[in-house]
């Protein structure tokens, strides 16, 4: 099996799935508890079917639309990810410029393994930053500070990981970051080799973008749980999240609202959109799926905020569903993460690709020209 | 497979199955007829989904909640369960050891294993009594007297088991109690040694509330349906227990409503509180899970008597969306049991520990720091 074998998510996970050690391959592929909320964030997009109108003279329809102040080719981008050198060595480098060649978002993690200054220079596409709030309140004035200096065009708060999520993979395969050996995990270690050599012989594995601030982002063997539990700030308020909003006076997303009463705080606060996210079921299982929550919060803030589906999409047809009950773009994560553990930057263009062929081809079948025709009377539920 | 590596029930589940000998794991694991209700139990749950808030400011989560006037440091505890002692040869002594390190409640069982009287003097934290309405009223009253004398502080009628559910796992296994062996049954013994050894030398296998009054307390084999469709009062009705509940005069509960009228009827008769539960699916298959009927029954009775939801529960997460649809407090048996079989006391308290973290961590991710903060307003139902 090769990247041009790849045509769907399930052929990237596939190849991933060979290509990654064990323990790597489980914390992109797991979720929280009993997964039911990560099952369930694709499975929502099922409940609903598109209606296709004929005879519309589509031509070449225009996938275009407006996120952030900005104006990006595809209605979908990359969300932010954690430590994405672990699954493969160029890392943030690779997903960077593949967004970049295909016109939309890459997103930056906190705890990305390149920093912010190294992806501003080798990317002069659209970037958005994704903050976790420390404990040590220096170390977020830093990372807005750096954000601005090089360029980035947006950035998001994620407000839905106060504590870490119960991923049981991680606890079954002793994942840490860097990875730590233990007998289960050098077995897959072993039986992975090349992206063992790949790991060993690039630069050094570092949480880039803390690394100078907190021991831990540099080479001390910790799960992400602990991590999270020991640096994030679970006192975390509304009042936080107005600072950030005003030290960065930019065009700004929280990530992770649910709640319609969340949703329209979101606005009061002065966010320009919300991330209408669950983390892709890595936090709390039983959590709503964002596409099943998405009708509630379009009719409370749609219009006043830009509102982005982030979970769960494998498929154009899914971000033609969630365009059409509301949302103003989509963002994912595992797909394209799969697709850069399977090939790198050609991994990820090749996903992009398809996305964006995909899109287009279902627009033409729904008898869509552009996005913006994209709206309610197109979906007809069960 | 050890303990260190359970995680969840499901993993607790799998080392009480390598641990036990077959008949009495599927006299744990099973239920009625086709097992239906039994997975409802669990499966309903998911048809709720959890809206979290955020930026909450949730560092400090307080889990207490307070039944039958004891205030317990979890929001849910242990139910009384049959026999534990053939589950592991700790029997409700590492339950209610357990219990007592997370200051929550622990239920003993008409059919215990280890005396009221031992258990209350092992055990200080606050402890239910479960009550089986026998045919010899003697023996009724004998029970409630021991339970009175060794200070338990609630009394629980049972009254979903009047007559044996079919259990076809124990007609399969030839499960009785205590254990009677066939050749199947045998084998299983056999190949479980551990088990054996501990069983045969850890003191004499009793039911110490019975064995002064009835052959079926002692070494005779019985199969528990058979005790229950042939020990127990096929007549009991509204009137006993409106006297078992004057009788015993303090906090007093029935364990096994289902239905709103009887609900009311509960309140009526002077109970403190009721137990929502079909027995853990092991009696009337086809029964609605107590999830399902929860929130009617909070609307009938909620404001008057302590509903606790009891059956199914698996996860922090069904905790949180019980109590946010109003229940005072949950009950399991199956989620101490398999980790009794499995480790005894240090197995239980790691069930009930990962619980508590479980639900630490959901009330944090929901932005909640108290019990009564969860309101039906953080759920959406699927079809709603
Ligand atoms: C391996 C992995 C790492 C992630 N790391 C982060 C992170 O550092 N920060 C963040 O806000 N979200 C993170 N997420 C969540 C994604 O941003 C996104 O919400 C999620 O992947 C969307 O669901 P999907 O994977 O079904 O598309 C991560 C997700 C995955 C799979
Ligand atoms: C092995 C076993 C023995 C039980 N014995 C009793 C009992 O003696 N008296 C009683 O009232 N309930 C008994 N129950 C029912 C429990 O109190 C409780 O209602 C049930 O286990 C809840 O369902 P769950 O196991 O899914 O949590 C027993 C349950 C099991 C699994």
């Amino acid at each position: 099996m090769s990247l041009n074998d790849c045509y769907n998510f399930e052929d990237f996970r596939k190849l991933a799935k060979k290509k990654l050690p064990a323990p790597i391959f489980h914390y992109i592929d797991g979720g929280a508890d009993d997964e039911t909320t990560l099952k369930r964030n694709t499975e929502s997009f099922l409940k609903c079917d598109l209606v296709p109108n004929i005879l519309a003279s589509v031509g070449e329809p225009d996938l275009s639309t407006s996120v952030f102040g900005q104006k990006i080719d595809m209605p979908i981008f990359l969300s932010p990810t954690a430590m994405q050198r672990l699954y493969h060595y160029d890392g943030d480098k690779a997903s960077a410029r593949a967004a970049e060649k295909f016109g939309t978002f890459y997103s930056m993690s906190t705890m990305a393994t390149s920093s912010i200054e190294e992806i501003a220079n080798i990317s002069g596409g659209p970037k958005l930053f994704q903050l976790y709030i420390h404990k040590d309140q220096g170390l977020t004035d830093n990372l807005i500070e750096r954000c601005k200096n090089s360029g980035f065009k947006a950035m998001c708060l994620t407000v839905d990981t106060v504590v870490a999520g119960n991923r049981e993979r991680d606890h079954r395969w002793g994942f840490t970051t860097p990875p730590k050996l233990t007998l289960k995990s050098i077995l897959s270690f072993a039986m992975h080799p090349k992206w063992a050599y790949n790991y060993f012989t690039h630069e050094k594995f570092e949480l880039a973008n803390v690394s100078h601030w907190t021991k831990k982002g540099s080479s001390i063997a910790k799960g992400v749980m602990e991590y999270i539990n020991e640096q994030y700030d679970p006192a975390m308020s509304w009042k936080d999240a107005e600072y950030v909003v005003k030290k960065w006076g930019g065009p700004f997303a929280l990530k992770g609202v649910m709640s319609v009463e969340d949703a329209k705080r979101a606005v009061d606060i002065g966010a320009s959109a919300i991330m209408l996210s669950n983390h892709g079921g890595r936090q709390l299982d039983g959590s709503r799926s964002p596409f099943d929550q998405l009708p509630a919060i379009a009719d409370a803030v749609g219009g006043k905020i830009e509102i982005i589906l982030d979970g769960g999409i494998r498929r154009g047809t899914h971000v033609l569903k969630a365009l059409s009950l509301g949302a103003t773009a989509c963002s994912f994560g595992k797909a394209f993460l799969f697709a850069l553990g399977a090939g790198g930057q050609k991994g990820v263009e090749q996903i992009l690709k398809r996305m964006r062929d995909e899109i287009k081809r279902d627009m033409i079948l729904l008898g869509c020209k552009s996005i913006k025709e994209l709206n309610k009377t197109k979906i007809a539920y069960r | 497979m050890r303990l260190k590596d359970c995680h969840n029930f499901n993993d607790f589940r799998t080392l009480a199955k390598k641990k036990l000998p077959s008949p009495i794991f599927h006299y744990i694991d099973g239920a009625a007829d086709d097992e239906v209700t039994y997975k409802r139990n669990t499966s309903a749950f998911n048809d709720v989904d959890l809206v979290p808030n955020v930026l909450r400011g949730v560092e400090k989560v307080d889990l207490s909640t307070t039944i039958f006037g004891q205030k317990l440091d979890l929001p849910f505890y242990c139910s009384p369960t049959a026999l534990q002692r053939l589950f592991h040869y700790q029997g409700e002594r590492a339950v209610g050891k357990a219990a007592q390190k997370f200051n929550t409640m622990f239920g003993v069982s008409s059919l215990a294993t280890v005396s009221a009287e031992e258990i209350s003097s092992l055990v200080s934290t606050p402890k239910l009594f479960q009550f089986y309405y026998h045919k010899d009223k003697g023996l009724n009253d004998a029970i409630l007297e021991r339970a009175k004398a060794a200070k338990f502080d609630v009394m629980a009628l049972t009254v979903d088991t009047i007559t044996g559910g079919n259990r076809e796992r124990d007609l399969r296994t030839g499960f009785t109690s205590p254990p009677k062996l066939t050749l199947e049954s045998l084998i299983s013994f056999a190949i479980k040694p551990m088990w054996g050894i501990n069983y045969v030398t850890r003191g004499k296998f009793e039911l110490p509330h019975l064995q002064d009054h009835v052959k079926e307390g002692t070494s005779t084999a019985t199969s528990v349906g058979n005790y229950f469709s042939t020990m127990l009062d096929q007549s009991m009705n509204w009137k006993d227990a409106e006297n078992l509940c004057a009788k015993w005069g303090g906090h007093f509960a029935l364990k096994g409503i289902m239905s709103v009228e009887d609900a009311k009827r509960a309140v009526d008769i002077g109970c403190t509180g009721i137990m929502v539960s079909n027995h853990g699916g092991r009696q009337l298959d086809g029964a609605r899970s107590p999830f399902d009927q929860l929130a009617e029954i909070v609307d009938a009775v909620g404001d008057k008597i302590d509903v606790i939801c009891e059956g199914g529960i698996q996860r922090g997460t069904h905790i949180l969306k019980a109590l946010s649809i109003g229940a005072k407090a949950c009950a399991g048996g199956r989620l101490y049991l398999y980790a009794l079989a499995a480790a005894g006391q240090i197995g239980v308290e790691k069930a009930l520990g990962q619980l508590r973290t479980e639900l630490e961590r959901d009330m944090k991710l929901m932005g909640c720091t108290k019990i009564s903060e969860l309101s039906r307003k953080n759920l959406r139902f699927r079809n709603a």
